[in-house]
Parts: C-alpha cells; structure tokens; sequence
C-alpha cells in the first residue's frame, strides 16, 4: 500500500515537471519536453504504404525530438471513420488522430473525443490556414497540417492540338464551358479522340464550387437555389458531348487519374493532392507523359479572380482525451510541429500542399522535380481564397448526404434540375432542421 | 418398490444428461460466436432503438421518440417501398428460375456436373466483380446491353442503373442472376428425394410431364420449396451489398433499401438510436412474414 503510495506521488510529481515545463519554455516545438524521458505516441493513420505524409511528419518530428517517437497505427482508409468511431467508444483508439474528412469532425468534437488544443493554435504562425475549420465556440480542437484546394487542371499538348488558347487565370465558368466548346471542335478537327473535360462523379465537383463561390450560399440554411446555375451547366456540357455523362463515369467506373493521366480529356476540375499523384504516375508509367498545368478554378464572376476564390477541407490532427496525461505534451509538441513551417517545407518534398503558406514553402513546393513551374500554375498555388466544404454543425453529415442524392439524381438526368433541388430542399426540412 | 424404480430410473436419466451435455457441447463452439457477436447485439438492439445514442457518451432513453420520427419520415417510407419492390420480384422470379433450372439440370445428359457448377458460379464469385461487371454491361451508352436492345429496333433503350425507373429492375435482374444458383442446388437436392416408383405409377396412369410435374414434383418438393421461400424472403428483405456497390442507393433514392437506410442512419450519420428503430422495424417485417409462411406451410401439410 505504502509503496503504491509512493509510486503514485512519484508518477503525480512526474506530471506536474512535464507540465510546468511545457509552460515555462513557452512551447515552440522541439524545446518543451526534454525534461522527459522518453515517451511514444500513438497516431491513427491510414493507408501507409500509399499516402507517405504521415510518416514524413513522424520522421521530421523525431528527428527534431529525438526524446519522442510517434507511433502510426494502420486503418483502412475507405472505413476509417467507422473503425475510428468504434476505437473511440471502446477507450481503444490511439493517443492523436486524423481527422480525414470534416464533415465528421462535428461527431469527434460533439462527442467530447477532441482534447482542446486552443494553447497550440495560439501558438501557430502567422501562415497556417485552416484553423478556423477545426474551431467550436472560440476553441480549437485539432490542428490542420495540409490544406488543398480545388485547381483546374489542364493539358498543353492537347490544348496546342485543338489550337485553343491555355487558360489565362481570368476564366468564369462561362468561360470554361465555352472553351469546353472550343476545344471539343478543335480536338475533333485534329483527330484527337479525347474529350474536352472530364468531370468526377462526386457531388463536391459541382456543389462545392458552388457553396464556396455563390453570394450567401449556406448549405445549412437548407436553401439551395444557387446550386441551379451550376447544375444547369454541367448538364448542359455533359449533353453536348464536352464530358463523359455521369452515367458514363458511374457504370464503367471510370477513374479521374486515368481521364486526365491518360490524356482521355484535355481539362479537369480537381483538388490539389492529384498532382503528387500524376507526377508519382508518370514515372510509373501508369499516366502519359505530356505538358500539363494547373489554373486557379473558374470562378462564379470576375470579381473574384485576382484572388480565386476555390474550395476543399483542411485535414488535420487531434488529441484523444483518453491519452495518457504523462503524454499530453508530446502530443501537444507534435500538433505544433505540423502546424509549423519546417513540417510544411518537409511536406511539400513529397508533393502535398501543406496547411502552412509562405513564400519558402512556395518555393520549396516548386523545387519537387516534376511539379509544372509555370507562372500560372505558381499563382495558382500562392494565391487563393480556399473555403472549407463542409461547415462545422451537427447537420452536415445529414445534408450532405441528402445533397448527394439530389446530385446523382439530377446528374443521372432522372430528374430536372428545378425538381431535383426542390426535392432536396423539401428533405432538409423535413428530415434534418424541423425534425 | 419404490427404490427400484429410483435405481432403474437413474441410469436412464444419467444418460439422457450425458447426452444433452454431449451434445451442447458440439454446439458450444457455434453457439459462443453466436451468441457474442449476434444474440447479445440483437437484445441490445432493442434498448437502443428506445434511445439516442451516437456511439459517444451516454446513450438518454427518449421513449417513442425514434419511432415517432419513422412514421413521418419520407426517405423510410420510400425505403420500405423500395425494399418491397425488390422482394415482389425477386421472390417469385428466383424461385420460378431456380426450380426450372433445378428439373433441367436433373437429367441425365452429357456435361451435367458442368452445367451445374456454370449455375453455380456466380453464388461464389465476388460481389463487387459481379457489381462492376454487370454495371458495364448496363452502360447505356457503351453497354452490349443496350447495343444489342439497338440493334434489334428498340430506338429507346432504358438507362439501368443510372435511371431512376430502370435502376430497380437492373438490381432485380442480377439479384435474381446471382442467387438462382444456390437455391438450384437446393431443389436439385429435393429432386433427388422424390421416390421415382411415384413418377412411374403417374406414368402408369397416363400421367402428362405436366400432370407428373404438378401432382408428384409439386407436392414431393414442399419442404425444399418452403424452405427456399423463408430464405429467399429474409434474404431479400435485408437486400444490401448487392444494391450499396451496384447504384449505392442511387440515382436520388431510387434503389435505397432499409438495410441501407440502416447503414447510413447508423454508420455514416452515426444517429445509432434512429438506426436501432429502423432495424427493430426491418425485424418485426421479417419475423411476421416468417411466421405467416410456418403458419400456411402447416396447414397445407395437414
């Protein structure tokens, strides 16, 4: 008993050291934990050997506090969130996790399984975006390390052929469904067999444009009048022939880095993770090799294209509040480190855009061999206004869930576009705000 | 007198122990599996559905709340419609195929076994494959499909899985494509049981193949024929892989089934009180349509 005793006040006294450390040394990433001995700390991460950016972080961390290693446990990517749910309910999951998609971060937060990291994000550079996303009543509850947008990417050599001109950064999407055109002739009269753009399938490839850009566009209001516009042109291209139907792209299971890799179509709405992605298969083989760009993404007006407003979520890490309290400040030490400018310089080494910008990073994404150095594509990249796609709320998941029925529905061409958003409109009411 | 019979009683009694024990013993091993990953969840299923759990924190008892939210909700009633729909076609039109299937596979000819197994197969073969496979061959514009509906004059050939009328019917046909080989076999083991001194008499008598089919393979195959039709209707009620990788539900709500309201309710939407109430109600159908089946099933047998 009495020993039991002692090693409690040891273990108490432990803490209280590590904590009033960490406060006294004012937090920046490598200094605050050394007074500790060695601690590991957990990380839920998905598919390793595909997506290398967890491990760079854990590497890049480790080397800069040798003291603390951070350990990476595997899920399955497509059901991450579900085993995640299941790992937290049953006091099983990791110390740090991923939030991979924010439209579930609302879940983690509500259910109390998000430690508050507010002293972190206070803490954080001036060039860190993505913050807010994470943010409840004043408090931040994860940190985000990569922030992507949505670009335009577009294929030169197919753009020459049809004697079209690149896109110039002023493009709207009457501008882009116009060259659509432009190019559709253009490919044809030069014996190309490729379309003029592909759109995916996802509803975020036409709502999300639509949420960010649109004047007062709210998706939780349940008023989605200002989606028609967008829809009206979609479907209006896929009928001309200037993209694969949606029918197309669902029943053959058509992929996007086969489309655009492929050189299957000379344009394509997608976000920026596709461009470690076509640079890694093109030298795999598995994509062409050819001249391509990116463009900042069509905008709703030409008010916005100085600085183009775009869209796509942060992604970003928090703290279980089940983790052990002699780990917090390791963990704590962690989540600074990949908010800061050193993890992004080491992020963009493998091609990911990091959630910290400045002009080093900038520079240092530019120097990953393969990336297109054009001006275009550099303004693209340092210069947007990217909006979250999912707002923080207990009825995103909900919506968006309806608003991806509507979007096969009105994309499958079995209901008009008024009808499809009228029937989406009536479903929010009645299953989501008045329930 | 009466120790006698306590002492001629006893070793009666010691064996009929021995033998209960012998024999929980073979099924304890299925039963703890079962009993830990379905039976427990099954009776926690119903504290659930009587609250609002969602997956964190504690789970308040809110009463009829659940339910009360069912009856008004219109992407359930559109579910349960869906998921009738699929069952009044896939029933009849698997037992119908199979059953034929089974009396032509019975016969002897050359190539039998090989026949058998190609009916088979697609029981086995992976559903995804099946799915995308299926969904290719549904291409409305590039699908061989819809080129051979072309070419022989129909200028309007449906959609499939991307129309909302059209997408039903496609799931029903692979539906019925995929499991009409697996109750094959079941009637194929049926066939095989009927006494063939009972087709002989019936030939005997004059007995049409039609006669013989309806007076002795009719009445001689009930067991096996009851038998598939509670399991094709349970089956068919709780329809779900096949519909979440072939149409996801889509396009809209067209192919939504309850087991996939189930899902999303549960475990995209993580409102596990509202799933638990749907599945309660998915439950209560297929248990009374199973009961109402024993019920006619014993008549006719008497």
């Amino acid at each position: 008993m009495k020993r039991l005793i002692v090693t409690g006040l040891g273990i108490a006294a432990a803490i209280s050291l590590t904590v009033t450390g960490c406060g006294s040394s004012g937090g920046t990433a490598g200094s605050d934990t050394k007074s500790a001995g060695p601690v590991t700390v957990s990380l839920a991460a998905w598919s390793l050997a595909t997506t290398p950016e967890f491990k760079t972080l854990a590497d890049a961390f480790h080397q800069a506090n040798p003291n603390i290693t951070v350990k990476l446990k595997e899920y399955d990517a497509a059901n991450y969130d579900t085993q995640m749910v299941a790992d937290l309910a049953a006091h099983s999951a990791p110390d740090m996790y991923v939030q991979k998609t924010l439209k579930n971060f609302f879940t983690y937060q509500d259910g109390g399984q998000l430690m508050d990291v507010s002293d972190v994000a206070k803490k954080l550079g001036k060039g860190i975006n993505g913050v807010k996303s994470y943010s409840v009543d004043g408090a931040t509850f994860a940190i985000p390390y990569r922030q992507d947008s949505w670009y335009l990417y577009y294929n030169k050599d197919l753009f020459d052929a049809a004697k079209v001109a690149y896109p110039d950064g002023t493009w709207t999407w009457d501008d882009y469904a116009k060259n659509a055109g432009l190019l559709k002739a253009g490919l044809k009269a030069a014996g190309s067999p490729a379309q003029a753009t592909y759109q995916h399938g996802w509803q975020s490839v036409v709502q999300g444009f639509a949420n960010a850009q649109s004047p007062k566009a709210d998706i939780l209001k349940g008023d989605f009048g200002y989606m028609k516009p967008y829809y009206a042109r979609a479907v209006a291209m896929q009928t001309a022939g200037d993209q694969p139907t949606y029918g197309t792209v669902t029943t053959n299971s058509l992929t996007y880095q086969a489309q655009f890799g492929k050189q299957k179509a000379a344009m394509m709405p997608m976000g920026s993770w596709y461009v470690a992605t076509l640079i890694a298969q093109e030298a795999t083989k598995d994509a062409d090799t050819f001249k391509w760009g990116f463009a900042p993404i069509p905008q709703f007006d030409s008010s916005t294209t100085k600085t183009p407003v775009t869209f796509a979520d942060p992604t970003g890490i928090g703290i279980n509040p089940a983790i052990d309290k002699s780990k917090v400040a390791a963990a704590k030490a962690f989540l600074a480190f990949i908010g800061s400018e050193g993890a992004s310089t080491k992020l963009t080494g493998i091609g990911i855009t990091p959630a910290y910008a400045s002009d080093a990073v900038t520079k240092s994404y530019f120097g990953f061999k393969g990336v297109p150095g054009d001006d275009l594509s550099r303004s693209a990249f340092a210069t947007h206004d990217t909006k979250p796609e999912n707002p923080v709320s207990k009825d995103t998941a909900a919506i968006q869930n309806i608003l991806n029925d509507m979007h096969s529905s009105i994309m499958s061409g079995s209901k008009s576009v008024d009808a499809g958003v009228a029937e989406a409109e009536a479903r929010v009411k009645s299953e989501v705000l008045n329930k | 007198m009466a120790t006698t019979t306590l002492v001629a009683r006893r070793p009666g009694g010691r064996l009929k122990w021995r033998n209960t024990l012998l024999g929980w013993s073979f099924i304890l091993p299925n039963f703890i599996g079962f009993a830990v990953l379905t039976l427990v969840p099954v009776i926690a299923l119903f504290y659930i559905a009587f609250t609002n759990w969602n997956a964190f924190g504690t789970a308040r008892l809110v009463g009829l709340d659940n339910f009360t939210r069912l009856l008004a909700d219109h992407s359930f009633r559109i579910a349960l419609w869906n998921t009738v729909y699929y069952t009044a076609f896939h029933i009849p039109l698997t037992l119908g195929l199979s059953l034929a299937l089974a009396l032509l596979l019975n016969r002897k000819m050359r190539g039998v076994a090989f026949f058998r197994t190609a009916a088979f197969f697609p029981y086995v073969t992976s559903i995804v494959a099946i799915a995308v496979v299926w969904n290719m061959l549904f291409s409305p514009q590039f699908g061989p499909i819809n080129q051979f509906l072309t070419s022989i004059g129909i200028s309007h050939p449906p959609g499939w899985t991307t129309s909302s009328t059209w997408a039903m019917p496609a799931v029903i046909i692979v539906g019925t494509w995929r499991e009409m080989g697996y109750y094959m076999l079941l009637f194929l083991a049926g066939l095989q049981t009927i006494p063939s001194e009972l087709y002989e008499a019936a030939r005997v008598d004059g007995a049409s193949p039609w006669q013989r089919f309806l007076n002795v393979t009719v009445p001689c195959l009930r067991p096996t024929t009851f038998f598939v039709t509670v399991m094709l209707t349970i089956g068919s009620f709780k329809v779900f892989d096949l519909i979440l990788v072939m149409t996801n539900g889509g396009p809209g709500q067209s192919t939504l089934v309850l087991s996939q309201y189930i899902y999303t309710k549960g475990f995209v939407e993580n409102k596990l009180g509202y799933a638990s109430a749907v599945s309660i109600v998915l439950f209560l159908i297929c248990i009374s349509i199973t009961v109402v089946q024993f019920i006619v099933n014993k008549r006719r047998a008497d």
